[in-house]
């Protein structure tokens, strides 16, 4: 993988890193971005559990794929982005919710990112 | 009460002192028939209206009366309907001078010693050194509300913005409140960069202004608009209207700056001087009063002509806030005289410190202009003033506004303590005359409970131990049976982040920090001498040593606390500030950093 792929494909893991910090720092700041009123008591627990370690997550494993140079790691981001999407859509048609297009479609593109940046990297190391 | 109590400790403390107050006071309250929670409610009809007017940052000679230029006709007729008052101390800066007003306990007692923006760490960790008002201490407003009366604010709070501290918790029917030290004049916008919002509130709910708002005009609005909801049912009110004006970013109606423009053309040094000598030529200060030229005034012969023409406009726009609080303090005024409450109101009107000298010299500069379009604001000299535009005083026009007085806003010296107090109503029977006897802000509230009727709560209030009120009625005054409240042995201390003062008898020591003052005592008469130009300590050695020894019975009574060496207070403004706005943004850019650090050092590994 060359340089800038590996910087374009490091951006989304930083951002999430950063996006899983805010949820455990500030999170009356970072849930209206995703739509969402803080919650109390058990909801409050589990919005920030949950969203944080989702990002965290996503950002760990984009970034230890980087690292070991190992597509394996990119796997588990891929399969959390695009299920995020797709159930983001199936809420929309079957559970009256918004299409959150500004949502789905970076989850889509930075998805399809780390499959190229995968398939750039060799099957087993 | 020692109040040098740590936070931690609180709990504890509180508890077993709790437990032990109630329990002696319980067995005193068996020996007195006298239940202190409970007002005196004299009849309807004797008992007046109260307005309690409170400018912002206005200096000493900034209306009419005082000796200003600026015109201020409704002011001029408050004044002409009884006293005002020559020689009114408050404190340097907004919070403790309100805690003060509303409770008549000195600020350190209340909670309030200092603005909480400027409270250093080292200070904060005590509990009466938190900047918001303490639940120890009684607002006049609940004593009055609970006397009957309609109680209403419109205006600037500062002493508090969680809910539990809001105006509507202390002793307010209606309100309509400004929780920061200050905000835009013209829209719902904050003036400083340590604020994400401007926080408004009504009746304790967040709320969202009008987009026709400008601070003054809609502040009477709504004090019309509490007063008529309610007029008719035979309880009278309490309305207190804290002003915006004239504190940062100063802005006015295009109309009211028509009124000045070129009138500032000869600088500040003329317009200190024409002020010193009209405040000789009202009585407001002796004759042979002499002035000290502030060290931060400026020459303005060394400005060029745009410069000049820039500062003149400057104080165009100041003078065009007072002339517009004025204007609707008149539009009250009107109201009152229609709906035929005017004959039964007694208004006290007063400013909460001197002449704010936070402006820069220049802000008009490339760097200026940057940094304050960086917060929304222009600072360019044809919109200064109106929507938009951010305009401040320079020190040298502050110490013009606070003339013929030495220092201003945040410093213990007289420009900076000493502010206009006019008491007026057509049932008070003294009209149009000054009174020269000291007074002090603690007095406020004392002086609305004798002219209501109301008694004060000594040591217990709503079942709790309270602060008991230290200030003393002006009343006396008001009816021309003394000449004075405080007797030539009575000590007043104040102290307000390290600069200090005591008044005794005509006399005053005080003690001015950097970076303007020089952190040492001086004794002044500010009787003869209110400029404070001629310094006593070394002609009067007794008297400053008796003086002194009172200042530190003052600090030990109050649980002053001394500032950390090197303590600048707005440079705590901006460090804590800071760090409220954007100290979350940073903890979360270090953290990524930290949990990025082990990706980057096996990732060079893997490639050495």
């Amino acid at each position: 993988m060359n340089k800038i792929l590996r910087v374009v494909v490091a951006l989304p893991a930083i951002l999430f890193v950063v996006t899983g910090l805010r949820w455990l720092i500030n999170p009356a700041g970072v849930a209206p971005e995703f739509g969402l009123i803080l919650l109390d008591g058990v909801g409050r627990s589990s919005q920030i559990g949950d969203m944080a370690a989702f990002f965290m997550s996503l950002g760990i494993f984009i970034l230890m794929g980087l690292v070991t140079e190992k597509r394996s790691w990119f796997y588990p981001a891929i399969i959390l982005l695009s299920l995020t999407a797709i159930f983001r859509i199936l809420a929309w048609l079957l559970q009256d919710a918004a299409l959150a297009l500004n949502l789905i479609a970076p989850e889509v593109i930075i998805a399809g990112l780390l499959v190229f940046a995968a398939s750039r990297l060799p099957t087993k190391a | 009460m020692n109040l040098l109590v740590k936070r931690p400790l609180d709990k504890i403390y509180l508890r077993v002192a709790n437990t032990l107050v109630t329990f002696i006071l319980c067995l005193s309250e068996f020996s007195q028939a006298e239940d202190a929670t409970t007002p005196t409610v004299p009849p309807t009809a004797s008992r007046p209206n109260i307005v309690l007017i409170l400018a912002d940052d206005l200096g000493f000679s900034d209306i009419a009366p005082f000796g200003s230029e600026i015109s201020t006709p409704s002011l001029t007729l408050l004044a002409e309907s009884g006293i005002s008052f020559t020689n009114y101390h408050t404190a340097a800066s907004c919070a403790p001078t309100r805690a003060m007003l509303l409770t008549g306990v000195d600020s350190h007692r209340a909670g309030v010693p200092n603005i909480p923006e400027m409270i250093p760490p080292e200070q904060a960790q005590y509990s009466h050194y938190q900047g918001t008002l303490g639940h120890n201490v009684v607002t006049v407003a609940s004593l009055l509300q609970d006397a009957g009366y309609h109680t209403y604010m419109s205006g600037k709070w500062h002493l508090g913005k969680t809910p539990d501290l809001l105006p509507s918790r202390r002793g307010f029917e209606r309100t309509v409140v400004m929780a920061d030290t200050g905000a835009d004049n013209w829209e719902q916008k904050p003036y400083l960069p340590i604020y994400k919002k401007a926080n408004w509130f009504a009746d304790g709910e967040p709320y969202n202004l009008p987009d026709d708002f400008y601070s003054s005009r809609f502040l009477i609005d709504k004090t019309i608009e509490f007063i008529d909801s309610n007029m008719g049912d035979g309880q009278p009110f309490f309305s207190y209207i804290p002003f915006q004006a004239v504190h940062l970013p100063v802005q006015a109606p295009q109309e009211f700056i028509d009124h000045y423009m070129g009138v500032y053309n000869a600088g500040w040094d003329v317009l200190r001087e024409q002020r010193h000598a009209k405040a000789i030529e009202l009585g407001l200060v002796p004759a042979d009063s002499k002035m000290v030229r502030m060290s931060t005034t400026h020459d303005w012969s060394d400005l060029s002509a745009g410069q000049k023409r820039y500062q003149a406009k400057r104080m165009a726009v100041y003078s065009a806030m007072v002339e517009a609080m004025d204007h609707n303090i008149g539009r009250l005024l009107d109201y009152l005289k229609r709906s035929g409450q005017y004959n039964n109101t007694v208004f006290i009107f007063a400013s909460d410190n001197g002449a704010e000298a936070s402006g820069l010299a220049n802000p008009n500069t490339v760097l200026g202009r940057f940094l304050m379009r960086r917060q929304g604001y222009e600072v360019g000299y044809e919109g200064l003033g109106l929507k938009g535009s951010f305009n401040s005083l320079p020190p040298s026009f502050a110490s013009a506004a606070a003339s013929p007085l030495a220092y201003y806003k945040f410093y213990a010296g007289e420009g900076g303590m000493r502010v206009p107090l006019i008491i007026a109503g057509e049932s008070l029977p003294i009209k149009d005359q000054q009174s020269k006897a000291f007074t002090f802000v603690t007095d406020i509230a004392p002086t609305i409970l004798a002219l209501t009727g109301t008694r004060a709560p000594k040591q217990r209030y709503g079942g709790h131990p309270v602060e008991p009120m230290v200030g003393r009625t002006l009343l006396p005054l008001l009816k021309g049976e003394a000449d004075r409240v405080y007797s030539t042995q009575d000590a007043v201390g104040y102290e307000l982040a390290g600069n200090a003062a005591l008044f005794y008898g005509d006399h005053k020591i005080v003690l001015n920090r950097g970076p303007v003052g020089d952190s040492r005592w001086h004794l002044f008469n500010i009787v003869t001498d209110p400029g404070e130009t001629t310094d006593l300590s070394r002609v009067e050695p007794e008297l400053m040593q008796t003086m002194q020894k009172h200042y530190q019975q003052y600090v030990e009574l109050n649980g002053v606390l001394p500032v950390p060496e090197g303590y600048n207070g707005k440079i705590e403004l901006v460090i804590k500030g800071l760090r409220d706005r954007f100290g979350s943004h940073i903890l979360i850019a270090l953290l990524t950093l930290l949990i990025l650090m082990p990706f980057y050092i096996a990732y060079r590994k893997s490639n050495t």
